[in-house]
């Protein structure tokens, strides 16, 4: 296996921490990103995520560990939201009848309140406290032990909250999609 | 669905939730299920493509907070006291907030050079751009910004305001290029305004650095950054927080402000360019504006708040002092 050259370490001594840790924990990484679906690009996307890590402002990272895996998992979801962005954008190009950025964007509108409407309704469905839960997860991005806390419930319940009420959600979705 | 795929699902959608969570660390064990069988992945990607429906289904809403990426994970003490005091009633208002700006017209989209789209805003009209990485650019009235759909965390304000939403991305942080100056952050709510190499930065969550490279300013929540011109010294004063980016709900803050700041503020705002006489431009105001509502609405409403008379010409307005001597 071709090692690739690796940019030149930045002077910074945190940021030359992270990059070595990089380093000697190559083979878990590279194991990660095949799991996650990289294939055969594993290797080019630890070289992405080496200059990811090289170029952002140095902050101190309590785990390196957990900071490159985090990195790497982000790294995975952004390849696939943007290569599915290009394909859809690609396929709505030779659609010439309809120019994505000048859809009427009140037909758009009132089609995506209608669906949130019903995320709404099925959610309250789902009783107060994975209502409660849900919405201080989703909308107010607060973390799930801050939420067990505040709530006086145990993580597990919260995990088992978020869970039904995003099973609900899919199933909500495949109704919608199927209208 | 089979009750095994079911099932998979299930398991699938815990393990989004727990790798979700700040501070996850069996990363090695998520691995392991991820390798045990490939419907693992799968089942995974789809879970992954749930969460991403929500976020996308309210893109096409300019004022929602389910679009909103999520802050910093702990908040204020006050605010999740909130959060939680009406629990176990519902505690959160509609989804869907009740202003919803709808149709944007002559807004421009010009394809400039490889990749870079550019979108030029007339006087008075808003324009929301969401970036494929989740993040959302909300773009004032005569305002021009540049970004390449495929590079997400990059894009270049030429001219104007815009209120940032960026989804928080530590790894790989948001920058915006203002003329010479990189703003970079990571997972922030913040407002820029650039004109003419006079620039304006307000923090309302998170964190943004001013050109890390050089002076490495970093600005925190309720932090605004003045330099009134390219080479003039930078200011750091402390604000209101609530404040920032109100121009996108029709709402302007004013803290001892000059009227010369105000009315550039203001034009954008009404869309008409505004012009200040017979000493105007020494009246100092504090307060709210509530623009709103239609160009006459407002220079009727703010008039008197401002201490001014607004004569309305072909051109755009005329502001003076309202105890000035009639010509």
């Amino acid at each position: 296996m071709e090692t690739r050259s690796l940019p030149a370490m930045s002077g910074d001594q945190q940021s030359g921490g992270l990059q070595s840790y990089a380093l000697s924990e190559r083979p878990k990484l590279l194991r990660f990103l095949a799991a996650r679906g990289a294939g055969d690009e594993a290797e080019d996307l630890l070289h992405e995520l080496w200059q990811r890590i090289a170029a952002s402002p140095v902050q101190p990272v309590a785990d390196p560990m957990a900071y490159l895996f985090r990195a790497a998992e982000n790294l995975i979801r952004d390849m696939r939201r943007s290569r599915l962005s290009r394909e859809k954008r690609q396929y709505d190009w030779h659609d010439t009848s309809v120019v994505p950025e000048e859809q009427p964007l009140g037909e758009r509108v009132l089609i995506a309140r209608e669906k949130l409407r019903a995320v709404e309704a099925e959610l309250d469905r789902l009783g107060p406290r994975v209502s409660t839960v849900f919405r201080a997860y989703r909308i107010e991005g607060v973390s799930q032990a801050i939420i067990a806390r505040e709530m006086g419930i145990s993580l597990s319940s919260v995990e088992k909250d978020l869970q039904k009420a995003y099973r609900a959600i899919a199933e909500l979705k495949a109704k919608l999609d199927s209208e | 669905m089979t009750q095994e795929n079911s099932d998979v699902m299930n398991t699938a959608r815990l393990w989004m939730i727990r790798v979700n969570e700040p501070g996850f660390e069996n990363w090695d064990v998520f691995t392991s299920w991820l390798e045990a069988d490939r419907r693992h992945l799968e089942a995974y990607e789809a879970a992954l493509a749930e969460d991403e429906w929500l976020a996308h289904l309210a893109r096409g809403n300019t004022v929602s907070a389910w679009s909103r990426p999520k802050a910093n994970a702990d908040g204020a003490a006050s605010r999740l006291r909130s959060l939680f005091a009406r629990w176990p009633r519902q505690a959160f208002g509609g989804l869907i907030a009740a202003s919803l700006a709808i149709v944007m017209v002559a807004v421009v989209v010009m394809n400039q050079g490889p990749g870079m789209t550019e979108i030029v805003t007339p006087p008075g009209q808003h324009r929301t751009i969401a970036m494929e990485d989740g993040s959302r650019i909300v773009v004032n009235g005569d305002s021009s910004l540049s970004y390449n759909p495929d590079e997400p965390r990059f894009v270049s304000l030429d001219r104007g305001e815009a209120l940032f939403e960026v989804r928080h991305d530590e790894t790989n942080p948001f920058v915006v290029q203002a003329g010479a100056t990189r703003l970079v952050d990571a997972g922030t709510v913040f407002n820029v305004v650039s004109d003419a190499g006079a620039l304006e930065v307000a923090v309302a969550e998170g964190a943004v650095i001013y050109n890390p490279e050089r002076e490495k300013i970093r600005l925190n929540p309720g932090d605004a950054l003045t330099r009134p011109g390219p080479d003039a010294p930078v200011e750091v004063r402390r604000i209101d927080v609530t404040g920032i980016g109100g121009w996108h709900e029709g709402i302007l803050q004013f803290q001892d402000a000059p009227l010369s700041a105000i009315v550039r503020d203001l034009a954008r705002a009404v869309g008409k360019p505004i012009r200040l006489a017979d000493g105007a431009a020494r009246i100092r105001y504090t307060g709210t504006l509530a623009v709103g509502g239609s160009a006459e609405e407002v220079r009727v409403q703010i008039a008197p708040l401002l201490g001014v008379t607004i004569i309305e010409e072909a051109d755009g307005w005329v502001m003076k002092p309202a105890n000035a001597a009639s010509r």
